[in-house]
């Protein structure tokens, strides 16, 4: 039998070197690792982090590599785990175990035009993706990027729309479905503004990250009105997970598992699943 | 697809006196794992006294799952004093000899072989228990009511998966080695293995199928069937049948906090069993429920077992031990899912008398 050398269940310790508030109950979280730590992980990966005491729970990593030795996680108040993360402040010490799971093919995107559509927090994930292309931006075509929340106050990494905007080629399009006052870009589902801004399908990839309903409809938009076909779309999908390792069973699609067959897919993945992601 | 390979079997005779003076000096030289008598039900259990162990029995409540993966598992504590938090892996397992173990319950730690250490990364509380662990298996005389492994490719002499089998006969047990590991046993006790005899065990006599097995294909032809929901009208989501099952293996992870004497708190991760038929066990915080009717998620657990769970890891998920029949409050009975996928109207079965004949 396997000797055990290993144990993928026991997390490393990372110190929060910053929190900065995000939008409304969402803040980022820099996690500096106090061994030094991987800085191998790859734009689409997720990780897991303990709130010890509560338990952990899986965050896609939302920067990229070199990211001054610190992974970003931007982290929404929702359940046990994310409330007790939200109380805690700089210097103290979580749990984090990854990377894992798949990743983007930063290197097939390469020369093609992408569209990065991200849906509330579900911005998180994509981050790294925008950053990579940003940092090499000549190896990539252009950039289109579809930025949409219930609620202007949901948006994520607002601070960084500028750069985004100044980077050559890129694009910047935002919309939220309740505007406030003070809101002067798109009001609509972000389907609608898809429609009105992708760009020909020829050449291009689409990276889309939001609710399981987002995800569905614009990959409907992209296929049925748009002519993309369904593995030009990539995705990443959201599920309740356990363990990471393919152990706990928890977030099977049929026969995949999103912890280590995703949670990148295509859709034409997810189009041949038994079973439905919605 | 019932099989037995033809194996070269070290055999002896041994007496009931020989069994239970065995079983004395294994309890005293490590942990002992047996079937003993709990207010009428038979359970899996360490035991220090050898006396308590039962021979004569069908097949105990629970499987052997919980000696490997405990209902509730620490994997490790938290620890935080004067500020500095650290975290403390858990102690070893130690060595065990696990007696009395039916070959259902022996196939079901070759699943779960399968998920926790056939599959990179290997999980360590598993893995450790498994090494530490000697399987003394004991056949079954007959099938039990409920019961179904020849459907599932074992029968009811199973000893593929053991160390060392016991199958009774007139005037005591035939012992015999199967691994290195139980011969290697049974050379530290009197049953020295000089005397054993070595034959020929031939491919054993399984009873004929009551059914033909579903094929992959049938699987995927079925999935949006409406008899799922109709199944699903009496499903409770109780999750007894998973709990029972010897293959079933999905957990939820938390923290506990314990409180010391001393008032001072140690936090302990633990893993816990669960259910893909309970209702929260997809739900994500944020609400978003996947699979919420009970239809998707009974669906889901069959699935797992004949479908997923043979592509994801090799084996399929079911032993036939027939415990999630047993348990079931409201007579969801898998067998009649397998005729079902299998094309045949229950209650169309093959001539009965073929039915659990050895």
């Amino acid at each position: 039998m396997t000797a055990v050398t290993h144990n993928d269940m026991l997390p490393e310790l990372g110190a929060l070197a910053t929190i900065k508030e995000l939008g409304a109950e969402i803040k980022l979280f820099s996690v500096r690792l106090l061994n030094g730590g991987r800085q191998d992980y790859l734009p689409g990966q997720f990780a897991f982090l303990s709130a010890f005491g509560v338990g952990e729970a899986p965050f896609g990593i939302a920067s990229a590599r070199d990211n001054g030795g610190t992974l970003d996680f931007a982290i929404q108040r929702l359940g046990s785990v994310t409330t007790r993360l939200h109380e805690l402040g700089e210097g103290d010490i979580i749990g984090i175990r990854g990377p894992l799971g798949n990743c983007f093919p930063m290197e097939q995107f390469k020369g093609k035009n992408l569209i990065v559509l991200g849906g509330g927090i579900g911005g998180a994930p994509l981050r790294p993706v925008i950053q990579t292309v940003l940092k090499q931006r000549s190896e990539y075509g252009q950039l289109t990027i579809l930025w949409a929340a219930r609620h202007p106050s949901l948006l994520v990494f607002t601070d960084e729309y500028d750069e985004w905007r100044e980077a050559p080629d890129t694009k910047l399009h935002l919309t939220v479905d309740q505007p406030d006052s003070k809101w002067d870009h798109n009001v609509g589902l972000i389907t609608e503004l898809l429609e009105r801004v992708a760009p020909e399908p020829e050449n291009a990839v689409t990276i889309t990250c939001g609710p399981p309903i987002m995800i569905y409809h614009v990959n409907k938009m992209l296929v049925e009105r748009l002519g993309y076909l369904p593995e030009q779309n990539y995705v990443t999908l959201e599920a309740r997970m356990h363990c990471g390792l393919g152990k706990c069973g928890r977030c099977n699609l049929g026969e995949k598992l999103v912890c280590v067959d995703g949670p990148v897919f295509t859709m034409n993945d997810v189009g041949e699943m038994l079973e439905s992601y919605l | 697809m019932s099989h037995i390979p033809v194996a070269e079997r070290r055999t002896k005779i041994i007496s009931r006196e020989q069994v239970f003076q065995w079983l004395a000096q294994l309890a005293g030289e490590m942990d002992l794992v047996a079937p003993i008598d709990v207010d009428g039900y038979i359970f899996y259990r360490k035991i220090d006294d050898a006396d308590e162990v039962v021979l004569d029995y069908t097949k105990p409540v629970l499987s052997i799952k919980d000696v490997f993966f405990p209902p509730t598992d620490k994997l490790f504590l938290i620890e935080q004093p004067a500020g500095e938090l650290k975290i403390l892996p858990p102690a070893h397992s130690t060595k065990q000899v696990l007696f009395g173990v039916r070959p259902c319950d022996a196939r079901g730690l070759q699943v779960l072989d399968a998920v926790f250490i056939n599959t990179e990364p290997s999980d360590p509380y598993y893995t450790q228990r498994r090494d530490n662990s000697i399987l003394i298996g004991m056949a079954c005389h007959e099938m039990g009511a409920t019961c179904f492994c020849t459907e599932m490719g074992s029968s009811p002499d199973d000893a593929r998966d053991m160390d060392l089998m016991l199958t009774e006969v007139d005037g005591g047990y035939t012992l015999e080695s199967i691994t290195e590991r139980g011969s290697q046993l049974l050379k530290r006790f009197s049953l020295a293995l000089d005397d054993f005899s070595t034959k020929n065990t031939a491919e054993s006599a399984l009873p004929i199928s009551r059914y033909p097995y579903p094929s992959q294909e049938r699987w995927l032809d079925h999935f949006s069937d409406n008899y799922w929901e109709d199944m699903a009208e009496r499903c409770l989501s109780c999750r007894a049948c998973a709990y029972v099952c010897p293959t079933c293996r999905c957990f939820d992870v938390r923290d506990e906090i314990q409180t010391g004497d001393d008032g001072s708190q140690i936090y302990a991760r633990i893993r816990c069993w669960d259910s893909c038929t309970g209702y929260a066990y997809r739900r994500i915080a944020g609400g978003h429920n996947p699979r919420p009717e009970n239809a998707q998620r009974l669906r889901n657990r069959l699935y797992c077992k004949f479908f997923y769970f043979s592509q994801q890891y090799g084996p399929d998920a079911c032993t036939g031990c027939g415990r999630c029949i047993d348990v079931c409050p409201v007579g969801v009975d898998i067998t009649e899912v397998l005729q079902q996928i299998a094309g045949i109207t229950v209650g169309e079965q093959n001539n009965p008398e073929e039915v659990g004949v050895l």
